[in-house]
């Protein structure tokens, strides 16, 4: 077989994902083998989160310590010449989330703390960008999702080239039709002529 | 000028391509769609494939944010800044071409889809595994480390997700198709930003690993 085939073959749209996942798959694989150390030097930590837990903390792994307007909390950020005010407020929770708080001591790894029960301020004290890009990703993914399920691209029913040619073929086939029942009818004539004469 | 840890990596190049793509999201945003022509077999008739109002106006908001994002790429200085830039430009690059009423096009620009889904693993990962090894995700504060074999690996992930969210070469053959679509402005928009984010990845990733 000749290279040119070849690449032709594979650069069919549809096994052009196929070969990409089959690469990055490989590739993957081969990470296994890449020696991984976490550098211990990282921004915006936290303590361990068993920690956390076995002090009994209601607010488990998202806890940054400090005390509100009293002492800052854990903070370690990039740039903290832009951020003057890191680490007063480390975050914010809802009445409801206050309450589960007081009853339950694993509010933290509970689905109220998720959406928008606890919200983490330091991340969004100096991350703030990524969140409003991160929320735009989404917004674009839902207007595209709707835009395509309201107008459904792939329906051409209702196009009017397609009206079009089947009134074309329902007009040739009503014609069709009234050919074949006026020869019958004339036929039919004919039959009763003969008998009658 | 910094929006808390995320600051601008500006110098002149990086500007130039910032104000190169603002100047294009300007033209398209006040550019009409062509009108393609075809010649019909058989009959001495011409087809006409025109964009109607609705699709025209779906196609021109997505295009405009699609330039945004590609000018804010150019010059944000923070990586995972720039990878939720290109995530963005490859949803709505998918989003551009999917409105096309043509069952071949809709057809490639799946495939083009199933890809740009696939790569978020190896661009959040690559990020991922650069930020595991710096400690930061700051352009300006990796510029100064020294690249390990962990570093390299997550650069390399994050140009093979930067490949595919963009599509160029191994994955043109399923953008392509797309490009035979009445809508001129619009698609430009699309081959404009994978040709600048490329050119941007491919400097980001010789910061990291030099």
């Amino acid at each position: 077989m000749r290279i040119g085939d070849l690449f032709n073959k594979f650069a069919t749209p549809k096994r052009v994902p196929r070969l990409f996942a089959l690469i990055l798959g490989l590739f993957l694989i081969v990470g296994f083998l890449v020696p991984m150390a976490l550098n211990p030097d990282q921004i915006y930590p936290r303590l361990e989160p068993q920690v956390q837990i076995e002090a009994n903390d209601p607010a488990a792994p998202y806890d940054r310590g400090g005390e509100v307007l009293h002492s800052p909390g854990i903070t370690d950020s990039q740039y903290p010449q832009y951020e003057p005010k890191l680490g007063w407020i480390t975050s914010y929770v809802s009445p409801l989330a206050q309450f589960v708080m007081s009853i339950s001591p694993y509010f933290g790894t509970s689905i109220y703390s998720s959406p928008g029960g606890l919200i983490d301020e330091i991340l969004y004290y100096t991350r703030g960008f990524d969140t409003v890009l991160e929320s735009s990703i989404l917004m674009m993914a839902f207007i595209i999702a709707s835009w395509l399920s309201i107008n459904y691209t792939m329906n051409r029913k209702n196009e009017v080239e397609n009206i079009q040619k089947d009134v074309k073929i329902a007009i040739s086939e009503s014609d069709r039709v009234a050919n074949e029942i006026s020869k019958s009818n004339q036929k039919a004539k004919r039959k009763q002529m003969r008998r009658e004469s | 000028m910094a929006f808390g840890d995320i600051v601008l990596y500006i110098n002149p190049f990086h500007l130039f391509m910032f104000v190169t793509m603002l100047v294009f999201t300007f033209l398209i945003a006040i550019g009409r769609t062509e009108t393609q022509v075809e010649a019909e077999l058989g009959t001495l008739d011409d087809k006409t494939k025109k964009v109607d109002l609705k699709e025209f106006k779906a196609r021109r908001f997505l295009s405009i944010i699609c330039g945004i994002a590609t000018a804010g790429a150019m010059i944000t200085g923070d990586l995972y800044n720039l990878t939720l830039f290109m995530s963005l430009i490859g949803i709505l690059n998918i989003g551009i071409i999917s409105s096309v009423k043509q069952v071949e096009v809709l057809d490639s620009v799946f495939q083009y889809g199933l890809i740009a889904m696939m790569c978020s693993l190896p661009l959040f990962g690559g990020a991922a595994l650069i930020l595991g090894a710096c400690g930061t995700v700051s352009l300006l504060a990796i510029q100064s480390i020294k690249p390990t074999a962990m570093m390299i690996f997550g650069a390399i992930l994050m140009f093979i997700g930067a490949c595919g969210e963009s599509g160029i070469a191994p994955f043109f053959a399923s953008k392509a198709e797309m490009f035979r679509t009445p809508g001129s402005p619009f698609l430009l928009i699309v081959h404009l930003s994978s040709l600048f984010i490329i050119i941007r990845v491919i400097e980001v990733l010789l910061i990291i690993c030099t």
